[in-house]
């Protein structure tokens, strides 16, 4: 297993003994050992997972580091958190992945069934309705812009959150689209939080302090 | 960092960059400013309905009114801006004056009011305050002088007033730049503290820049006389001509 030790908040260290990791595109800052590093187009998934991504715009650019040695990441100085999968499902938008485990399937899924009024909001808050998945045992390396927050989600306890604060969720939850649209909104003046994520069910949503 | 409903604390930041708070009632806060929250709340434009009838008490400052919202409900909210620094301050039957942007929530406890002071709202009474700053506040004693960039606010003290540098006050360049109507902005003019209390400063001299700003600026220009008006514009059109 490759062991996930953050150097401080930005860098993470990754020691690998014979296994593969996968991370953005010229993320990697330093490297010690015997390290092999490739192109990588499927990037833990199958032709079928890479097609999805290509049409659903949640595609990065991949590298896959394997070997035997160690590996340092970071990017652009955002903030690093890591988080273990123990057999769940982590969604999360592409652009904040950093860092992730081969053993984990990577895939796509559609994140709104909302309709016509989650599709609006989708647009709104400038963020895709599809998101990446992994899921399996292994590590996943989140970026932040600030350190991530994450909330922990229980039946009687449901959260409601900022679509452009939101990072991503782990777990069995459910998310609804909540509108706080009426015809104050129309007339120009908004809450500012007119769209929100609503979380239902267990698990953990992560968010950064920051709205992008 | 891992938080569920109870674990998050009910008056304190999560890192630097985001506080918690429990709201039971109602409190103001910077519009967009919610990341999550845990229970029930309602988020309202101040000026659009009946709450104001509740609040005109609270939030007296009519050119800021449409960046804060009115959270009403039971739960825990918590608030982040942008990556800049939270702190929070319990006042005490206090006066506050802060520099209008920097002002991210606060408890409807207090009244706030328009300085005299353009693009400065006063806060008074005793309550919760949230501001947000450009890196970490300093705190300073006065006698002292502030880069008016970095100041945050000052509590319990008299307004300030400008300083300028001798030599320029002296120099040909002052008399030169006032007939020109150019001034260097920066190190010469500096905000100068007398008295009693506080003084906080953000760790970076880059204001924060929000739209506020330009709104108590421009709600300035009643005020002026045709040919002042033209001669803003020339001072504005030879800044941007300085700075492309």
């Amino acid at each position: 297993m490759p062991v996930y030790t953050q150097v401080n908040e930005k860098v993470l260290h990754v020691t690998l003994a014979g296994e593969e990791v996968f991370a953005r595109k010229g993320s990697m800052v330093a490297t010690k050992g015997d390290v092999l590093f490739a192109r990588s187009f499927l990037g833990g998934g199958g032709v079928q997972q890479l097609a999805m991504r290509a049409v659903t715009n949640e595609g990065i650019q991949l590298m896959s580091a394997r070997g035997h040695g160690e590996v340092w990441y970071g990017h652009r100085g955002l903030h690093v958190s890591v988080v273990p999968l123990r057999g769940e499902r982590l969604c999360v938008e592409a652009d904040n992945v950093l860092a992730f485990d081969a053993r984990l399937r990577a895939g796509t899924s559609f994140l709104g069934s909302q309709g016509l009024r989650g599709l609006a909001s989708g647009v709104a808050a400038g963020q895709g309705l599809f998101t990446s998945t992994f899921e399996g045992h292994g590590e996943v390396a989140l970026l932040s812009d600030g350190d991530a927050i994450g909330l922990e989600v229980t039946s009687s306890r449901p959260v409601s959150v900022d679509p452009q604060a939101y990072l991503g969720h782990k777990g069995n939850l459910d998310s609804t689209i909540v509108t706080d649209v009426n015809w104050k909104t129309l007339l120009g003046q908004t809450s500012g939080e007119s769209y929100q994520l609503r979380f239902t069910g267990q698990g953990t949503v992560y968010i950064q302090a920051s709205e992008r | 960092m891992r938080l569920s409903f109870q674990s998050l604390p009910d008056d304190d930041n999560l890192g630097r960059f985001a506080y918690s708070i429990r709201v039971d009632g109602e409190m103001f806060i910077r519009k967009g400013k919610m990341i999550a929250y845990f229970g029930s709340m309602k988020f309202e434009a101040v000026g659009s309905s009946l709450v104001d009838i509740l609040f005109k008490e609270a939030m007296n400052a009519p050119m800021h009114v449409n960046d804060f919202v009115v959270v009403q409900g039971q739960g825990k909210l918590v608030l982040g801006d942008n990556g800049l620094d939270i702190a929070a301050y319990n006042l005490e039957d206090a006066t506050f004056t802060l520099k209008a942007e920097h002002v991210l929530g606060f408890q409807r406890t207090l009244r706030c009011q328009e300085s005299t002071l353009p693009g400065y709202l006063t806060l008074i009474g005793s309550g919760r305050l949230l501001a947000s700053s450009n890196g970490p506040v300093v705190f300073v004693e006065p006698p002292c002088r502030v880069d008016e960039e970095a100041v945050v606010g000052w509590a319990d003290l008299p307004s300030p007033s400008y300083r300028y540098d001798y030599q320029y006050v002296q120099g040909a360049l002052a008399a030169v730049g006032a007939a020109a109507g150019i001034t260097r902005s920066g190190e010469e003019k500096q905000l100068d503290f007398y008295g009693n209390g506080t003084v906080l400063v953000q760790s970076s001299e880059d204001a924060l820049g929000r739209p506020g700003r330009l709104a108590s600026i421009v709600a300035q220009l009643t005020g002026l006389h045709a040919s002042e008006l033209q001669q803003l514009s020339r001072e504005v059109s030879g800044r941007m001509a300085g700075r492309s």
